[in-house]
């Protein structure tokens, strides 16, 4: 968290604009120096026909930081996560209103092209999903989508990926196992080795630990705070312990809107909003 | 706003990422054009189907327009009520060829009706069987039983109707002739017995819970429930069901051709079925094969061919608005 | 109504259900059991020595020499019958007797002109064969016994004159004599009666043990064996010991009932006492010695041709023909039915032209089948020229299109969203996705229907009435040049519907008109076992992941 540095002054070094509800103001330490801004959100809207899934959503996310997303559930939080990569266009009549900037650039334009955004814009999902392939296959998908069919250069690639993942020791005899043989952790960490063997920039995790038992979530854990620095992170909770843990900034969701962002210790020690005080002691959610 | 934020994502830069998000159609030529082709391929073959039964409709047409056709509209309209109307079929009758289909048109209706009588009611009972009264492993018996009655090919019944029904109801219950409007029924009757059963079981399940759980809430019994409560409420997708039957009763061919005894006749009185009929199918799939192309009766053929059509389209759409009735209960 | 009524009631109603459940399978099983019993026959039966040899003669297989041992083993059984037959056939059908009697007369000439004799004594010696011989011949045309016996007795007059000694004119006395026994046993009136059960015994010996002997072997190969199994030997010899009357029945109202009385039985058998009446006991014991019958498994049925009517062999080429015409058909309608499937479920939102789409669909799987052999024959057979494979694979592909889009729908529908998430959030295009990863998952489910409509389309009849399929025609050669595309072919659909009701020869073998059938619904069944099992084993491994 330290790596972050705390500015008294950031209302001017935004530029004027404002993120967040008037109130939230003054938690001014949480500010970003723009060239780290890599996410920005400004009065962003996302709608499921006539229901509204997020509303009004203005924050932004540091390039290479942990960022969790918490709220009780139904409150938004995933889509705005699946939004940031446009994974919400499977879902039929959506509609986007505001702006959504990943690296500088909209999102929602319409020029956007879904496939080097998605590269760029990895995700991890709820529940592990890997393909019916075997752990190579798996992890060379994505490399083998850009072309590249060298065996010497996906065996380099399947090994960086799951050493990273931390997977490697683990599975390095198995290779051409089916990856639905691995435990329910060792899949999640295989489904984010698949993630990193597209080289993103941003990796969105959407609850990754849900479907886990307490020592695979420990191990996620750890693997989210090695590849920190390497990657920008955003992470989708409903576990207030692992946001506290993982995080260094922390968005509070509630009803499809943004209530309050600040950095972690902040928002758990000393929250502005009313309605976060109740969420974070457990009088709802 | 939008001008305000285009300039900070100026600022945005330092996260640069090392392939653009944005790219236009030109500059991702490849990918858009792949896409579209895609898309392009997908909807033709998905289109074929349409293609198809436009092509049906216009061939079947096509071939059957002659037979109508004459000097002026009033005899081309006479022509169409004497195919309509009249119960005489000597098409091969060489000074004076007849093509009265009525006979036949009644023939078909009258095998189908009572073969809906014997396999609604069964059917129906049967149904209501495995949704609401057999244990789950009763079900997995019984479904393969189903799925394979529903599978044997119709010429193997018909097999059976002539090599082994026929000659059983000529000794047993003393028809002169073991092919006729009963056995043909009977037969049709198992054929369509698997369609009426798979959908109105499937309607019956899709009433759902809670209605049932009311029924009995207040004190019916489970035949109570399954006849005042369940089965009305399922009635759009049982009659679709009974539809769907009709529909595999009236369009089959191979086993009326064998059955039926092929005589183009109403059955006289109606209620006798040990009397021979024809059916429309039947007529085509008999005679079609030795008339020569383009002649009257070959035209007539094509003729019966349309009305069959016509006949299983209307039936089509009603099962259809029937079923999308279901579907929208079940949202 | 009191509860007990209800109760009563409610009882009654679920007895009813699960009746007409009961009564569902009963159905299956009377209706499978006949055919699968009786068509089972065609391939599992007692083969008699007949049926090697027409093995031997049509398909040119089975061990020469054992075979013709076993020739020779069933000949010895054979010998005594075929000699009484002959023997007893003589006197009944007196052509026999009067041919050689006409030949002998002729050889006596030829000797006479090669023996030095005066030309009056030549005269005088052709003059009393000639006697002799009208004498015989009277003798054979006469139908009452005294007058016969007066002319054999005038034949006989000569039997002691020196000059017929060792002359041809002798075998008149040998023939005097055999006609003479023959008189002594039979009812000379009844001589027609005789020559046509005669006939009818010497047809069923025919149908047990092929041609007797002296008859040329005849040109048609359903005439050239004997009983080839020994269930139908059973029934020949059945209607051999038997012969069916009309006789005034028991009531004593004069009605006449049908009795089946024995050929030999002293009393009223019309052969009790005859030369020919131990031929029947004989047969009756000695027929497993004279056909060795044995338990065989004829497995090269479902490969063999087969002779006209199916009298003989197999049904390969009806197998074969089915097999290329469903293959193709799913080649055509497979992909198109596939990619249907993935643009109604994947691209398609809920527009105008997906409902028109949906609606032709369901309006194609509900076209009577006859009407796509109209369509067929109107349209197909039109661009292709004639009715050929490819026409028939081309309609039962239309046929069989909406089956498969179904399936394949529910298969791509089934594949979980967080599968296509994945591959999506990993940078793949929709198509890509499709391919790659959805296409995959689903190929089970859509196996299962590929493998449903398969058999379906393999059932099917009426499509190809007109379109392609013969009762009698080439095997397909399946070669490079596809010029078998372009050739009608035998099917077992057709041919099931042709051996029972078209074709007369066929009526005479049930066994094969059963088999056939019992082909078919053994295709059509392990077809949909095929696709339960594949579908309960990805059902399992959907649970079990």
């Amino acid at each position: 968290m330290d790596a972050i540095p705390k500015r008294s002054n950031a209302t001017e070094r935004r530029g004027g604009v404002q993120i967040g509800s008037p109130k939230s103001r003054p938690h001014t330490e949480s500010a970003i120096r723009p060239e780290k801004v890599i996410i920005r959100a400004s009065g962003f809207s996302l709608f499921y026909g006539e229901k509204m899934g997020v509303s009004d959503i203005t924050m932004e996310i540091e390039a290479g930081s942990v960022t969790a997303i918490i709220g009780p559930s139904g409150c938004g939080k995933s889509t705005f996560l699946r939004s940031i990569n446009r994974m919400n266009d499977l879902i039929p009549r959506t509609r986007a209103e505001g702006l959504l900037a990943v690296g500088g650039q909209d999102v929602y334009d319409k020029r956007t092209n879904l496939v080097n955004l998605r590269r760029q814009v990895g995700m991890v999902f709820q529940r592990p999903n890997p393909f019916a392939k075997s752990i190579y296959d798996n992890i060379s998908y994505g490399p083998r989508l850009q072309g590249i069919r060298s065996r010497t250069k996906l065996n380099a690639i399947v090994q960086q990926c799951l050493e990273d993942a931390a997977l490697w020791e683990e599975v390095k005899e198995d290779l051409h196992k089916s990856a639905l043989a691995l435990s329910g952790g060792q899949q999640q960490r295989l489904c984010i080795a698949r993630t990193l063997a597209n080289k993103p920039k941003v990796i969105l995790m959407d609850e990754p630990c849900s479907a886990l038992d307490p020592l695979a979530t420990a191990r996620i854990e750890d693997l989210i705070a090695a590849l920190k620095g390497t990657y920008t992170i955003v992470i989708v909770t409903h576990n207030m312990q692992q946001a506290a843990r993982v995080s260094d900034r922390t968005a509070f969701f509630c009803l499809g809107k943004l209530i309050e962002y600040d950095l972690t210790d902040k928002l758990f020690t000393n929250p502005s909003e009313k309605s976060t005080e109740d969420y974070i002691t457990g009088r709802f959610g | 706003m939008k001008k305000r934020s285009d300039h900070s994502m100026q600022t945005d830069a330092a996260a640069g990422f090392s392939r653009p998000l944005r790219l236009s159609a030109g500059q991702d030529l490849r990918g858009y054009l792949t896409g579209r082709a895609a898309r392009t391929l997908l909807f033709i073959t998905a289109f074929v189907s349409v293609a198809a039964v436009l092509l049906i409709f216009v061939f079947v047409v096509r071939e059957a327009v002659p037979f109508f056709k004459s000097t002026d509209a009033a005899a081309s309209l006479s022509r169409l009520k004497e195919f309509l109307t009249r119960t005489q079929w000597f098409p091969e009758h060489e000074a004076h060829p007849e093509y009265g289909v009525l006979a036949i048109i009644v023939g078909s209706l009258y095998v189908t009706v009572v073969s809906l009588l014997i396999a609604v009611p069964i059917g129906l009972l049967a149904a209501v069987f495995l949704s609401d009264i057999a244990s789950f492993k009763v079900r997995q018996i019984c479904k393969p039983v189903i799925e394979i009655l529903a599978a044997i090919p119709s010429v193997a019944y018909g097999v059976f109707a002539v090599m082994v029904a026929a000659p059983w109801l000529q000794k047993h219950l003393g028809f002169t002739t073991g092919t006729n409007a009963l056995n043909a029924s009977l037969i049709l009757s198992i054929m369509a017995l698997p369609t009426i059963l798979s959908v109105a079981e499937d309607s019956l399940s899709a009433v759902g819970r809670d209605i049932r759980q009311a029924s009995y809430g207040l004190g019916a019994t489970r035949a109570e429930t399954m006849i005042r409560v369940v089965i009305p409420a399922a009635g759009s997708g049982i009659l679709a069901a009974v539809i769907l039957g009709m529909m595999r009763a009236i369009g089959e061919t191979m086993v009326v051709w064998m059955a039926s005894g092929n005589a183009a006749q109403i059955p006289s009185p109606w209620w006798d079925l040990s009397q021979s009929v024809r059916t429309m199918t039947a007529t085509i799939a008999g005679e079609l094969g030795e008339v020569p192309k383009g002649t009257t009766h070959y035209h007539s053929l094509f003729a019966i061919g349309f009305l069959l059509l016509i006949f299983t389209f209307t039936l089509n759409l009603i099962s259809e608005s029937f079923l999308s009735r279901v579907k929208r209960r079940q949202r | 109504m009191s509860v007990r009524i209800r109760q009563v009631w409610d009882r009654l109603f679920t007895v009813l259900c699960s009746g007409s459940v009961g009564l569902l399978i009963a159905v299956l099983l009377l209706f499978l059991v006949p055919m699968i019993v009786k068509g089972g026959k065609a391939v599992f039966f007692r083969q008699t020595v007949e049926f090697r040899k027409m093995q031997r003669d049509l398909f040119g297989r089975g061990d020469l020499d054992s075979l013709h041992e076993a020739i020779a083993r069933t000949g010895q059984a054979r010998q005594e019958v075929l000699a009484r037959i002959e023997q007893f056939g003589r006197g009944i059908d007196t052509k026999l007797l009067s041919d050689e009697a006409k030949d002998a007369y002729r050889k006596y000439g030829l000797e006479l002109r090669y023996r030095e004799v005066s030309r009056e004594e030549y005269s005088r010696l052709r003059a009393a064969a000639k006697d002799i011989r009208d004498n015989f011949l009277a003798a054979l045309d006469s139908t009452e016994e005294a007058a016969a016996n007066r002319f054999l007795d005038q034949v006989d007059l000569h039997r002691d004159s020196p000059e017929f000694q060792a002359t041809a004119v002798e075998t008149f006395f040998t023939l005097s004599k055999q006609y003479r026994r023959i008189l002594d046993e039979m009812d000379l009136a009844h001589r027609e009666e005789y020559a046509a059960e005669l006939d009818i015994v010497k047809t069923e010996l025919r149908n047990l043990l092929g041609p007797l002997p002296g008859e040329s072997t005849p040109p048609l190969p359903q005439d050239r064996f004997g009983a080839t199994r020994w269930d139908v030997a059973k029934k020949h010899l059945h209607y051999l010991l038997y012969q069916t009357k009309w006789v005034p029945g028991d009531s004593g109202d004069g009605r006449l009932v049908k009795k089946e009385i024995r050929r030999d039985d002293p009393e009223a058998g019309l052969f009790a006492g005859t030369e020919l009446a131990p031929l029947f006991s004989m047969m009756e014991k000695n027929l497993e010695r004279m056909l060795e019958p044995e338990w065989t498994v004829y497995g090269r049925y479902f490969l063999d041709d087969s002779t006209s009517g199916h009298y003989f062999g197999g049904v390969g080429p009806e197998i074969l023909g089915t097999l290329v015409l469903t293959v193709l058909s799913m080649c055509f309608a497979v992909p198109l039915g596939v990619l249907s499937a993935a643009y109604l479920v994947e691209y398609a939102g809920d527009n105008i032209a997906v409902r028109v789409i949906r609606t032709c669909i369901n309006t194609l799987a509900g076209v009577p089948s006859i009407v796509y052999g109209l369509f067929g024959l109107a349209f197909f057979v039109l661009i292709v020229g004639r009715p050929c494979i490819l026409s028939a694979s081309l309609t039962l592909a239309l046929l069989a299109l909406p089956v498969i889009i179904r399936a394949s729908e529910e298969a791509i529908r089934a594949v979980p969203q967080s599968y296509k998430e994945a591959s999506m959030a990993l940078g793949s295009g929709k198509f890509r996705t499709f391919l790659t990863v959805t296409l995959p998952a689903a190929g089970p489910g859509i196996l299962t229907g590929l493998i449903l409509s398969l058999s379906r389309a393999a059932g099917e009849t009426a499509p190809i009435l007109f379109a392609g399929a013969v009762a009698l025609g080439p095997i397909p050669d399946l070669g490079l040049k596809f010029r078998w595309l372009f050739q009608p072919t035998r099917a077992l659909s057709y041919g099931c519907y042709d051996i029972t009701v078209g074709d007369r020869l066929a009526m005479r073998v049930p066994h094969n008109q059963f088999g056939m059938v019992f082909t078919l619904i053994l295709l059509v069944l392990c077809l949909n076992i095929a696709a339960i099992l594949i579908r309960s084993r990805m059902s399992k491994k959907l649970q079990g992941m």
